[in-house]
């Protein structure tokens, strides 16, 4: 590799290809070509797709004939399959959200608790499932949840004196798997946020807490809470992201079509519409409307935890 | 104060006992998996996994199957998958790093500007892109290749986002000291400050390792070909009722895997550190 | 892809300098990545290629089996036309990434290939707007007579044919002998649906199998009944009567065989193509199952125990006098308008699709009930097969029998739609969930698809 260097370097020498060059080695420059992976990424990959997004919402795109349909796209959103994909939708970031963001909270203040033991090995555990995909993971969560009295998920309804499931059936078992999944696979990542956001809370203040006279819940509010925020914030956020791109979870329950739309997705919708039924025009402004609801519902949240009060 | 400890002790066991549930519930379906690759694959498909299959004798058929002549499709899906994911950690932690360093050390204008733009594309989903980018791959003639995977992920605005946050934390009088000793701006980064972020790289390995090896629909939506299918892709295909590839189906799934542990194992030590400054701040 | 990344790699490597020293931080040329162009492998299947100066045409499909009968039609082709011999390439691809694809191909104007199967019920999909593929009709009207000519309606546009079909896909009642002996029920004795009810209840008594089952997730056990009534999701115009009296209904009888008369039960895994039905079915959990002839196949891929057991009939009749069966399912072979040759692609296909020979290897190789009628009782059709060892010999008689007694199925743009409204919303809210009634849950679906047709 040096070798290489060396040889390709002498060429650039000498003419005004040296000034050219100087710059752009020069402080000032060096910045803009730091980012510029990221501009041209931004341009190409992001704001053309964006902006041809929205083009594209105005437009019926059929096998030789592209038109443009002003607003009917959108006025063909709001149908009840839509309402119930949102609903579907909606529910699992609710869930997923408090669940995935006050479950590892406890976990991760156990965990880091004094008189805690084996702790490495528990959140190494907790961890493994981040590290299978959603396929699979899927595959065997349909094989415990299994429709027949003989897998194993009823096999223990049974034995605790309940009747069997069809659980990818029901609305809500069918919502029940989704958010197990899903949670099962996140429960280790976001222990791992809180634990080392607890790395910065010094025991002194426990103790200063402790001569104060203060109680448990009085610790956790004004010593544990205040180191923590951050990343509650940051997870809800990531959540609420990551709950409303939701496809998979539901994908590998029912692949694109569920039993009276249970598993409905608004990704899913845009997949059905976009590239099944192959009306793209539909497709991107089912996205628009999506991004809209995720804008706003992201906005109230971040104005809510004051996260706009602080940092750039 | 003997009390104490015996109530700390009582704590202890109750915590113990609490976090081997957990940690049972989150490692059974793993086992699940493995005890299923061992099992008859279409008897699974049909009655589900039974308490009993965990008790019955396992067998290696299905491992035969799969290193057998029947299992060179999945051993392609494997190979593209590693390539991709090999690739994009590579060239994505590479630009990413240098984006997030220049954003976090450097005053230049238009800086907050881009900084605000990484975050609004953090916020928008790739699904709202995502018919758009498709057409583009169409109409650059991309449809079924490599690079059509990995383009959007190349830039990644989490990966930017985080190692901006770390590198925020380093002391930029090492930079000074670099310019003194005559380095470039662009020798500073690689030879002084990039290992200074090395926790992050790491981190940053894992994150952009899970998200591509695990990625699902857009290569679902790009690859068309069964020999250009990633794993997810290929494996999702096996999970349709019109075929009767279910052997493949859970030691491919066990298989698979395989790498992202090893990935994690190698990594892990930098993991927690990595993450602390990016989540911490955000 | 290699150069791109070796000029990035180089490029920070010119850039990264200190001094004299090069570095290597951050610039890991992973050079490992090789041309999209992978191995190839056995999804992929070139036909012919021994014959030189044959023209190479593509072939997609979504069965392995297709490729198959396709292959012993190129063998035959090329021996019989020399001068125009044929190099098929034939892809198999997963169903929903293989329609995917070839919609999108078509649309874009590149990338599909020159001949391609596509689904009945993704076949409206394809005649949104201008078709992208090529008329047939030069080829299907002279044999129209032979044909089943409600196959070729299905995939025709403004009395343009575009595909050839692989099957008439008769539906018929398979009848597992053996409960039926059981329940002391003799299955010649079935004439009409109140019969199999009858017949039912004794199974139910008898034995411990029920008479049926009945889908919940697919339309199998809805569309041929509708059919065999000579109903329908739309009417000739492309109105649609979804909601209409008769399947309303026949979707009640659907309902009462489960939670009125019970005989029958949802059918395990959702449908009649799920693993835990092949499991159920296998060890006798119903009597019977209403499925069309190309389902035999099926029979012996995965429910090797019931292998003599068996028994073919046509369905029950509704009235005197009304059909027998009903045409269902069903894969329509295009040629696109990409193709190059476009004479070469349309001959070929005419060939292997609509010639007795061709129809004669579609019963040998797939064990298919094929479109041109007079072949049926061809001698060359009666020679052993699997098929008749595992059921019976007289299936052919029981298919000439019904052969007036198809009704044409009516495909328009707004199948897929349909489709998809009954098998999430109609057959999961009446016959699982019961929180609609037959008729509530078809007009609601009428409906939505009515709404959607006015946009």
């Amino acid at each position: 590799m040096q070798n290489f260097l060396s040889t390709e370097k002498k060429p650039i020498g000498p003419g005004p290809q040296k000034n050219r060059l100087k710059f752009l080695y020069s402080k000032k420059a060096a910045p803009y070509i730091f980012v510029s992976p990221f501009i041209i990424s931004f341009l190409f990959l992001f704001l053309y797709p964006f902006a041809s997004a929205v083009n594209m919402s105005f437009q019926r795109v059929l096998p030789g004939q592209v038109e443009y349909v002003g607003l009917s796209n959108f006025e063909r959103v709001f149908n009840p399959t839509f309402y119930q994909a949102l609903q579907n939708t909606s529910v699992y970031v609710i869930l997923t959200v408090v669940i995935l963001t006050v479950l590892p909270m406890i976990f991760a203040i156990f965990l880091n608790h004094k008189l805690m033991k084996y702790s490495t090995f528990f959140r190494a555990a907790i961890f493994i499932p981040a590290l299978t995909s959603v396929i699979v993971a899927g595959t065997i969560f349909r094989m415990i949840f299994g429709d027949s009295d003989g897998a194993i998920a009823n096999q223990i309804l049974n034995l605790i004196g309940l009747s069997p499931l069809e659980w990818r059936y029901g609305a809500g078992t069918g919502m029940f798997l989704m958010v197990t999944l899903a949670s099962w696979r996140w429960m280790g990542v976001n222990i791992l946020y809180f634990l080392a956001a607890l790395q910065n809370v010094s025991n002194d203040l426990y103790e200063a807490a402790d001569i104060d006279g203060a109680n448990v819940w009085q610790k956790f509010r004004n010593v544990t809470f205040p180191a923590i925020k951050p990343v509650v914030i940051f997870l809800t956020t990531i959540s609420i992201i990551n709950g409303f791109r939701m496809f998979e979870e539901s994908f590998v329950f029912w692949e694109t079509s569920s039993p009276g739309n249970i598993g409905l997705t608004v990704v899913g919708y845009i997949y059905q519409e976009g590239i099944q039924r192959n009306d793209m025009g539909f497709g991107a402004a089912i996205g628009i409307v999506l991004l809209i609801v995720i804008l706003i519902i992201s906005a109230i949240q971040l104005y809510l935890t004051g996260a706009f009060k602080k940092d750039d | 104060m003997k009390e104490k400890t015996s109530q700390g002790k009582l704590f202890t066991t109750l915590l113990v006992v609490l976090f081997s549930i957990v940690a049972f519930l989150a490692l059974f379906p793993v086992i699940s998996l493995v005890v299923a690759s061992l099992s008859p694959a279409s008897d699974l498909m049909r009655f589900g996994l039974s308490a009993e299959l965990f008790l019955s004798s396992l067998e290696f058929e299905n491992f035969e199957a799969i290193f057998s002549a029947s299992g060179a499709q999945y051993w392609q899906w494997y190979v593209n998958s590693l390539i991709i994911s090999g690739v994009l950690i590579v060239l994505s932690l590479f630009f990413s790093s240098m984006v997030g360093y220049a954003l976090a050390l450097y005053d230049f204008k238009g800086k907050r500007f881009i900084f605000l733009l990484v975050l609004l594309i953090l916020m928008i989903p790739f699904e709202i892109l995502m018919l758009p980018l498709f057409q583009m791959m169409i109409a650059f003639q991309l449809v079924d290749s490599y690079l059509a995977v990995m383009l959007p992920l190349i830039v990644a605005p989490i990966a930017v986002f985080f190692f901006r946050q770390y590198a925020v934390g380093l002391p930029k009088e090492l930079m000074e000291s670099g310019r003194v000793d005559g380095c470039t701006e662009y020798g500073i980064f690689f030879k002084i400050m990039a290992p200074l972020m090395l926790p992050s790289f790491a981190a940053m390995a894992i994150l952009q390792g899970l998200t591509s090896w695990n990625n699902f629909l857009w290569p679902l939506l790009v690859l068309r070909s069964n020999d250009m299918f990633t794993l997810p892709v290929g494996l999702a295909t096996l999970l349709t009722p019109y075929g009767n590839n279910y052997q493949l189906l859970f030691t491919g799934s066990v298989l698979s895997i395989v790498p992202i542990i090893i990935l994690f194992l190698f990594f892990q030590r930098f993991f927690i550190a990595g993450l602390t400054s990016g989540g911490v701040k955000g | 892809m290699k150069k791109f990344l070796f000029l990035m790699a180089s490029g920070a490597l010119l850039l990264s300098g200190c001094g004299d020293n090069g570095n290597d931080g951050g610039s890991d040329n992973s050079g490992n990545e090789e041309a999209s162009d992978g191995p190839n492998l056995e999804a992929t299947q070139v036909i012919g290629d021994d014959v030189e100066g044959a023209t190479e045409l593509t072939f997609w499909n979504f069965n392995e089996l297709h490729t198959g009968f396709f292959e012993d039609a190129v063998t035959r082709w090329n021996e019989e036309f020399p001068d125009r011999a044929i190099q098929l390439t034939a892809e198999t691809y997963p169903i929903d990434q293989m329609h995917n694809n070839l919609l999108l191909s078509l649309q874009s104007g590149s990338g599909a290939p020159d001949i391609a199967d596509i689904e009945v019920s993704m076949f409206a999909n394809f005649l949104q707007g201008e078709p992208q593929m090529l008329p047939l009709n030069d080829k299907i009207e002279p044999e129209l007579d032979n044909l089943v000519e409600s196959r070729y309606q299905m995939y025709a546009k403004d009395g343009q044919f575009y595909g050839m079909d692989y099957h008439v896909g008769a539906t018929v009642m398979y009848y597992n002998e053996e409960i039926m002996n059981e329940a002391g029920v003799d299955i010649d004795s079935i004439k009409t649906w109140d019969d199999y009810v009858e017949a039912g209840k004794k199974v139910v008594e008898n034995t411990d199998a029920m008479m049926t089952t009945v889908e919940s997730d697919e339309t199998w056990s809805f569309q041929p009944l509708i059919s065999q009534r000579e109903s329908d999701y739309f009417d000739e115009n492309g109105d649609v009567i979804l909601d209409n009296d008769i399947n309303v209904d026949t979707l009640q009888f659907l309902h009462d065989l489960v939670y009125e008369h019970e005989i029958a039960e949802l059918t395990p895994g959702g449908f009649h193509h799920a693993e835990e039905y092949y499991g159920y079915m296998n060890e006798g959990g119903a009597a019977s199952v209403m499925m069309p002839m190309w389902y035999m196949g099926r029979f012996l891929d995965y429910m090797e125990d019931l292998d003599g057991k068996m028994q073919i009939r046509p369905l029950p009749l509704w009235e005197e006098g009304g059909n027998r069966s009903a045409g269902m399912g069903g894969t329509g072979t295009v040629v696109t308008n990409q193709t190059e040759e476009p004479e070469l692609a349309k001959d070929f296909l005419a060939y292997s699709k609509l010639t007795e020979e061709g129809n004669i290897q579609l019963w040998k190789i797939l064990g298919f009930d094929p479109p041109r009628h007079d072949v049926w009782d061809n001698e060359e059709m009666r020679a052993d097969n699997r098929f008749y060892d595992y059921f019976h010999d007289d299936i052919f008689d029981i298919l000439l029998d019904v052969r007036d007694e198809i009704a044409e199925v009516n495909i328009t743009e707004q199948t897929s739609n349909a489709t998809q409204e009954i098998q999430s919303n109609v057959m999961h809210s009446v016959l699982r969930d019961q929180s609609k009634t037959p008729e509530e849950a078809l007009t609601d679906a009428a409906d939505a698809v009515r709404s959607r047709m006015s946009e």
